[in-house]
Parts: C-alpha cells; structure tokens; sequence
C-alpha cells in the first residue's frame, strides 16, 4: 500500500470507509434522521409564512417564503445534516487506533483525498433523498436545471470540504462533539452566502453571461480555495 | 540584562526575545513611536469632537458621523488583523516544514494577531451598531458589512475556541491553530473582499477610495486615526506576545518544579 500511487490508496482508503460505513451505518443513519427530522420541522414552522410580504434594508418587497428562501433552508438543512454525521470519519479512525495504522501505510494527501470523497459520497446520498422530499413538501421549484444541478454538486463538493477539514482538527483536539460545530460552522455561513447568491440564477428569468460568471464564480473559487488549503496544509493535522 | 531562554523556543527567536527586553527595567524610558501613539491617539480624541466639523447628510446635525473616527479603522484593523495572524501562522507551518524546529515565536504572534482582531471586530461590531441605531433607526439592518463583521468575528472565536481546547499539547495546539488560520482566510476574504460588493449595502463605499467624497476636516483626524490604531496595534501584539512568553516560561518552570519535587 505505500508503494502505490496516493490516488490509488485515496480510492482504497474510500472503499474502506464505505464498506465499513455500510456495515454500520452511523454517519448515514445520524445524518438522514437529522436531515429528515429537520425537513418535518422547517416545513411545518414556514406555513405560516407562505403568503407573507417582507421589504427588505433597501425597500424592495419580495414573498418572504419565495424560491431562493426554499433554497437557502434547505442549504441550513444540509449544513447542520453534514455536521451531525460527517465527523465520523475521523473520529473513528482515532478512537479504534486506527489512525496510526493510515499514517504508517498511506501519505496525507492520499488520507485528505480518501475523508474527502468519502464525505462527499456520504453527503450526496443524504441531498440526493432529501432534496426530492423537501421540493415535494415546501414547493420548491428547480428553475433552470442546468443551474441547479451544478450548484448542488460543488455546493455539496465545498461542504464536505469544510467539514472533512474541520472533522480532522476537531479529532486531533480530542473533543470533537462541541468543537466540531463551533469551528466549523462559522466558515459555512459564508458558503450559503455564496450559493445562494448563485441559486438566485436558478430562478432568474434572464441570466446574462457576467451574472453567471460573477454569481457562480464565488462559490466555484470558494470550493476550489478551501480544497487547496485543506490539502496542502493536511499533513500538519494529520501527522505527529 | 538577563534573557528569558525559554525552552520552547529555538536559538533564532531566544535572540529576538532578548532584544526584546522581556524582563522588567529599572530604568525605562518610552520609545519614540510609543510616545508617537499616545499623542496621535489623544489627538484623533480631541479632533473628533473640535477639528470635524458636522457631516452632511447624517443624523443628529452629523454629529452621530463622528463615531466613523473609532468605527472604520476597528473595522479596517479587524481584517488586517487576520493577514497579521495568517502570515505568522503560514510562516509557522513553513518553518516547521523546512527547519524541523519549532518555531513558537511565530505562533505566538499569530495568536496575538488573532486575539486583537477578535477585540477590534467586536469594537467594529459595537460602534457600528451604535452608529446605526442613531442613523438608521435600528441597532440591526442585516446590511452585508454588517453580516461581515459579526462572521468575522465568529471566525475569530472559533479560532480561539479550538487554541483553548484543554487536551492539547503546546506543539499540537499551534500546529491545528496554524492550518485553521490557513484554511479560514478563504471564509475571511470572501467576507472582507466579496460578499460586501455582491451584494446591496446601505453602508457609503467611496469615503476611503474617493478622497472628494471626504472634506478636509474629516481627513485631518480620520488619516491619523489609521495610524493611530495601527500603531497601537503593534504595541499591544508585542505586550499580548511578550505575556504568553512569560506565560510560558512559568508554567515550564512550575513543571519542572513539579518533577524536581516527585523525585
């Protein structure tokens, strides 16, 4: 395993986590329930507010339970869904000992690759069964599809980012429950800040080239940014 | 003079540190530039109620638009702040890589960089909060700058909470603080540089870009008050530096008396 190329040991550091993930289902199980019960809980308390008005600091009206405000809970959902499961990964590695076992066979990049895609697929299996679910509740449109679909992979791409990030200093600090959230999620508000500013295309009836490219270029340059970081700065997390 | 040779730090940054004259002086006298901050700093006091004149266009005949003297440069320091503490942590880890030697020195100053920006987005927060109370009727508008500081400030905190997590050792503790800063300057960017000019703000965005925007008397105490805060940023990052060294150094000693006092 340690001769082998870091992508190759990324992929079979990714297949371990999912066999064991679906042999115990505990970052799956704890992320669905959240997610769901969260759905049932965002749904029933926005009834209220389907047909209220609100002006916004700059004196525009909009409807207050519009499309982008659909959206934006269901990025909330997401965010909260990903950190009540997605620490799991290392967390585990450090209490069954495991841990040292990766550091001797695989490179830390090879270790960040495997977390990172591992989260990912975790995450995108939650959003690929919540979000049907949620549209079908609330009414959320999709708008334009060739849209949606990207701001809902790199969004969840940037998500998994942060959180594998986080989930490794919060394991190396040895409380990660608490920290976990308290340093993870601050960097996330920023992250809905910018898919939201891109989901607004979803439901633009004209979208221009340069509304594209500066509304999804911050949430492109955001995921790629924190990606590169993340890697380049993994090994001082990871290794003793 | 004695130094303080701390056994955390290397021989490069003990020299620093004794040049740095940690131990107290019998015979102190006031450097120049700390003498310079104090009389620039009472300046900037009283030339923002007697040199300003009223700003047009504010509440309360402009005198509420006095605050912007205290106001923007907290806000302008809270993100300098963060490069501060960014460029030891990066420096940090770069040593660490290169060196094999541990470079406490540099975390040391990113901490302190990090904690006085902590203390000046809160300053920022609260006069900003003031400010637009006065002006625009609520304490709260949700206006993006606003949004900003307050996330700034939460990435601050989160900084802080994981440098205060009790089960970490010294070297461990620098090393996840360094990479955390590392990573959250992308979240602090977005939020200095971007989400400020992509979305609608009520806040004015010409008043340092476009000096016409800016009458003469406003100029004269807002351009020393930058110098002011920055200098008085130094000066409190090289005290908050020189603590932690002491710091450390007494609770090396209580360990080792610790150990003596075992056997």
């Amino acid at each position: 395993m340690s001769g082998s190329l870091w992508y190759q040991q990324a992929v079979a550091l990714w297949r371990k986590d999912l066999r064991a993930e679906l042999r115990t289902r505990v970052a799956l199980g704890s992320m669905g329930v959240f997610a769901l019960a969260s759905l049932m809980l965002i749904a029933l308390s926005m009834l209220s507010l389907k047909d209220e008005v609100f002006v916004d600091a700059l004196g525009h009206s909009h409807l207050a339970w519009d499309n982008p405000a659909k959206m934006a809970l269901l990025w909330v959902l997401f965010c909260f869904a990903a950190f009540a499961g997605l620490s799991h990964s290392f967390v585990h590695e450090e209490s069954t000992g495991t841990a040292q076992n990766l550091r001797l066979f695989m490179s830390a990049h090879a270790v960040y690759a495997g977390k990172l895609f591992f989260n990912f697929t975790v995450l995108g299996a939650i959003m690929l069964v919540i979000t049907p679910i949620y549209m079908l509740l609330t009414g959320m449109q999709v708008g334009g599809i060739m849209v949606f679909v990207p701001i809902m992979v790199w969004g969840g791409m940037s998500l998994a980012a942060v959180a594998t990030t986080v989930a490794a200093l919060a394991s190396r600090a040895h409380t990660s429950g608490a920290l976990f959230g308290a340093i993870g999620l601050p960097m996330l508000i920023v992250l809905l800040v910018l898919i939201m500013q891109a989901a607004k295309l979803c439901y633009s009836a004209h979208i221009d080239t340069i509304s594209i490219v500066k509304d999804t270029g911050g949430l492109l340059s955001y995921g790629i940014l924190i990606i590169t970081l993340s890697a380049l700065s993994f090994h001082f997390v990871w290794e003793d | 003079m004695a130094t303080l040779h701390s056994p955390v730090v290397n021989k490069e940054d003990n020299q620093k540190i004794s040049t740095e004259r940690l131990t107290p002086q019998t015979a102190y006298h006031v450097p120049l530039w700390k003498a310079l901050t104090g009389l620039i700093m009472s300046y900037v006091i009283v030339g923002a109620f007697f040199i300003a004149h009223g700003a047009i266009g504010f509440a309360e005949k402009g005198v509420a638009a006095r605050i912007i003297f205290f106001h923007v440069p907290c806000a302008v320091l809270s993100s300098i702040a963060y490069f501060v503490g960014f460029f030891y942590a990066a420096r940090y880890l770069l040593k660490l890589k290169s060196e094999k030697i541990k470079p406490f020195l540099d975390d040391y100053r990113s901490a302190a960089a990090m904690e006085l920006g902590f203390l000046f987005c809160l300053l920022a927060t609260i006069t900003g909060s003031i400010f637009a109370g006065v002006q625009w009727g609520s304490f709260w508008n949700w206006d993006p700058r606003e949004t900003s500081i307050v996330v700034m400030l939460l990435l601050y905190a989160s900084y802080l909470l994981l440098r205060a997590a009790n089960s970490l050792k010294p070297e461990l503790r620098a090393r996840l603080s360094a990479v955390y800063a590392v990573v959250a300057l992308v979240p602090a960017q977005f939020l200095i540089w971007a989400v400020p000019r992509i979305l609608a703000t009520m806040h004015p965005t010409t008043t340092l870009t476009d000096p016409r925007m800016t009458s003469l008397s406003y100029k004269m105490v807002l351009y020393p008050a930058f110098i002011a805060f920055v200098l008085l940023f130094i000066w409190l990052m090289q005290l908050r530096v020189r603590m932690m060294m002491l710091w450390e150094q007494h609770r090396h000693n209580a360990q080792q008396t610790m150990e003596t006092d075992y056997r």
